[in-house]
């Protein structure tokens, strides 16, 4: 019953803050200076052509009128056709998901696999000493150093040099799966530099708040083992801000990694969503967008329910504690 | 026979910020096999910097600057890693003030049993284990949370206790339960420490709710065991000043209508080791020694004082109102 009630109130605020992104969105394109017309026919066109291509679209009717139709479409599941292309929206994103998602796997699985276990080594080890002004000097630089930067840099010394991964061009894994893998090496590590240097960190200072609780001191006095006390007690007390980072990260990669996307011209969702914005073409912009904000609401109600798994005080179903 | 426990001269300093605060000043403290003593001092004497030390549970901010503690004869401050978590295991228990908050709050009560138990732990043996601290085996069900204070530290005390440890070092386990709760609490850890043979030291505030349970009672003040010995005689015939002040200002040993007297003064923030008595600037009985002179252990009666004056007629006797 609980349970009942708490999935109907984050499907409504998940509706509502949707609907939300769709009108914001959807009046932001249209206030963009040069609208569509413009783009396609060029400086020179007529207002007669104009007109005319603008009421093929639909763009002459009031912006009111086209977001309803807009939106009654969406929710039968169509998200439209490109305006440049004529192929439907909902195809051509799901031909670059698979580009996206892999970047997105890649650098997810090396910010747990590496990011997890330095924050934990970092905050157990930490003493007042020279290591951890080295290791906070170097997470913050994971964390500030553009991306742009980063993957211009790899791109540089990969191409310069023949460092033997392939820099630009994508090879889908069912073509080529070792080629796919080189190509994809050096855009995930990119985006992992930041994935993982958030994640150390998030995972230290977690750590770091445990430590100090006094059921950690309990187990070091009854004679656990570090090994012990960090898989049975720490790991687990720890993990809610990192689930919540890692889950963020996550949304905001599947959006569409532009920069990285960019510089290493990879197909995916990011750099077609961004293409589209120069071109005009409402229709991808606007599912482009609603998909990322999609993306982050389903990933929130995610880490609401693994919060919860984790940490019987703050569960969803927990007995008295929430309203 | 050695002791078991030995504390000798140990000296422990705070760091942080750079500044230095001094929490032990030299203590001394013996305890044998089996024997229960209590440990009493105002806030900030040092009474639970000694406990944490007893398991080399010391923050990290601490750092020893010398004496040290043997337990069973080996001296925890030289132990291996390994060796020290086995003298944990084997020989020690702890319990702290705050029950709900020194159990992992992720984790029913029963799993944390049975990872303290053991590999191959049935549910029977955590049931048994409840039931030595009169819970109900139902309560293995529940988390920390959903505990009330009293229930939540009678399953630490059924972890500390797992093990059957040689000593117990509980750590004001009663200060965060009210005065019904406090009593049944006691009554569990001293009936079950009587049943398996288990020495304790209990850190408290109140002396006279400490002479009442312990065989012994020591007194710190200002870092350092400023007098020990037998309950009954501490509390009856004090021979340190501080002691006598302690009992004289215990509400609960106050003949009805006699005014309470508090210890004048507040208690010393130490940043080195005392050059003299660090109780000479709250003291009744003061003379120009105490000052710049560390008084020895002196034995009066069945205790052991560090009183430059300890044993004079002028001070003992007379001293519960200073």
């Amino acid at each position: 019953m609980r349970l009942a009630l708490w999935w109907s109130g984050r499907a409504l605020s998940s509706a509502a803050t949707l609907l939300g992104v769709s009108i914001l969105i959807f009046a932001a394109v249209r206030m963009m200076p040069g609208g569509f017309a413009e783009t396609i026919l060029g400086p020179f066109a007529t207002p007669e052509q104009k007109a005319e291509l603008a009421a093929r679209y639909g763009l002459d009717q009031p912006v009111f009128m086209q977001y309803w139709h807009w939106l009654t479409a969406v929710a039968g599941g169509d998200l439209g056709t490109s305006m440049i292309s004529r192929e439907p929206v909902s195809l051509e994103l799901l031909a670059r998901l698979p580009v996206t998602a892999e970047l997105t796997i890649l650098s997810v699985a090396a910010a747990i696999l590496l990011g997890v276990p330095l924050g934990v080594l970092t905050a157990v080890r930490a003493r007042p000493d020279g290591g951890a002004a080295v290791g906070r000097l170097l997470s913050g630089l994971g964390v500030s150093v553009p991306e742009f930067v980063l993957g211009s840099l790899a791109v540089f010394l990969f191409s310069r040099y023949a460092l033997g991964l392939s820099v630009g061009g994508y090879v889908p894994v069912t073509v080529d799966p070792a080629a796919n893998l080189r190509s994809m090496v050096l855009p995930a590590a990119v985006l992992s530099i930041f994935a993982i240097s958030a994640t150390a960190r998030t995972t230290r200072d977690a750590v770091l708040g445990v430590l100090v609780e006094p059921y950690v001191t309990a187990a070091v006095a009854r004679g656990e083992s570090p090994w012990f006390i960090i898989t049975r007690h720490i790991l687990r007390n720890a993990a809610a801000p990192v689930v919540t980072l890692t889950a963020t990260i996550t949304a905001y990669l599947l959006g569409g990694a532009l920069v990285v996307e960019y510089v290493f011209n990879l197909p995916g969702i990011g750099s077609y969503v961004v293409q589209a914005v120069g071109r005009r073409d409402y229709a991808v912009v606007q599912a482009g967008v609603l998909l990322a904000a999609a993306v982050f609401i389903v990933m929130n109600v995610l880490v609401d329910l693994m919060v919860g798994t984790l940490d019987p005080r703050l569960g969803v179903t927990a007995k008295g504690r929430r309203a | 026979m050695s002791p078991l426990l030995v504390v000798d001269r140990l000296a422990v300093d705070y760091r942080a910020n750079g500044r230095t605060v001094r929490a032990l000043d030299g203590a001394d403290l013996e305890v044998a096999a089996g024997e229960t003593v209590g440990i009493v001092g105002e806030s900030g004497s040092g009474k639970s910097t000694l406990g944490a030390a007893i398991g080399r549970l010391l923050p990290r901010t601490a750092r020893v600057d010398g004496g040290v503690i043997r337990v069973a004869g080996e001296s925890l401050f030289e132990l291996a890693p390994a060796d020290l978590r086995r003298v944990r295991r084997e020989r020690l228990g702890f319990v702290f003030q705050d029950p709900i908050a020194s159990l992992d709050p992720t984790m029913r009560v029963g799993r944390q049993l049975t990872l303290v138990l053991g590999r191959g732990t049935g549910s029977g043996d955590v049931a048994a284990h409840l039931d030595r601290v009169k819970l109900d085996a139902r309560t293995a069900r529940s988390y920390p949370h959903e505990l009330s204070g009293g229930m939540a530290q009678r399953v630490a005390i059924a972890m500390a206790m797992a093990g059957e440890p040689e000593l117990l070092v509980a750590d004001e386990p009663t200060a965060a339960l009210d005065s019904q709760v406090r009593e049944e609490v006691l009554d569990v850890v001293f009936s079950l420490a009587a049943t398996t043979g288990t020495g304790i030291i209990w850190l408290s505030h109140d002396l006279a709710a400490v002479a009442r349970r312990c065989s012994r009672v020591a007194v710190m003040y200002g870092g350092r065991v400023v007098e020990q010995g037998p309950a009954a005689e501490v509390l009856g015939r004090p021979a340190h000043p501080y002691t006598a002040a302690l009992a004289g200002s215990a509400p609960a040993t106050a003949a009805r209508g006699t005014r309470l007297e508090p210890v004048p003064g507040r208690p010393p923030m130490l940043t080195g080791p005392s050059d003299g008595c660090s109780f000479a600037p709250r003291c009744a009985f003061v003379i120009d020694r105490c000052a710049h002179e560390r008084p020895p252990a002196v034995r009066v009666g069945d205790q052991d004082v560090l009183c430059h004056r300890a044993g004079e007629p002028a001070t003992i006797g007379q001293g519960a109102t200073t």
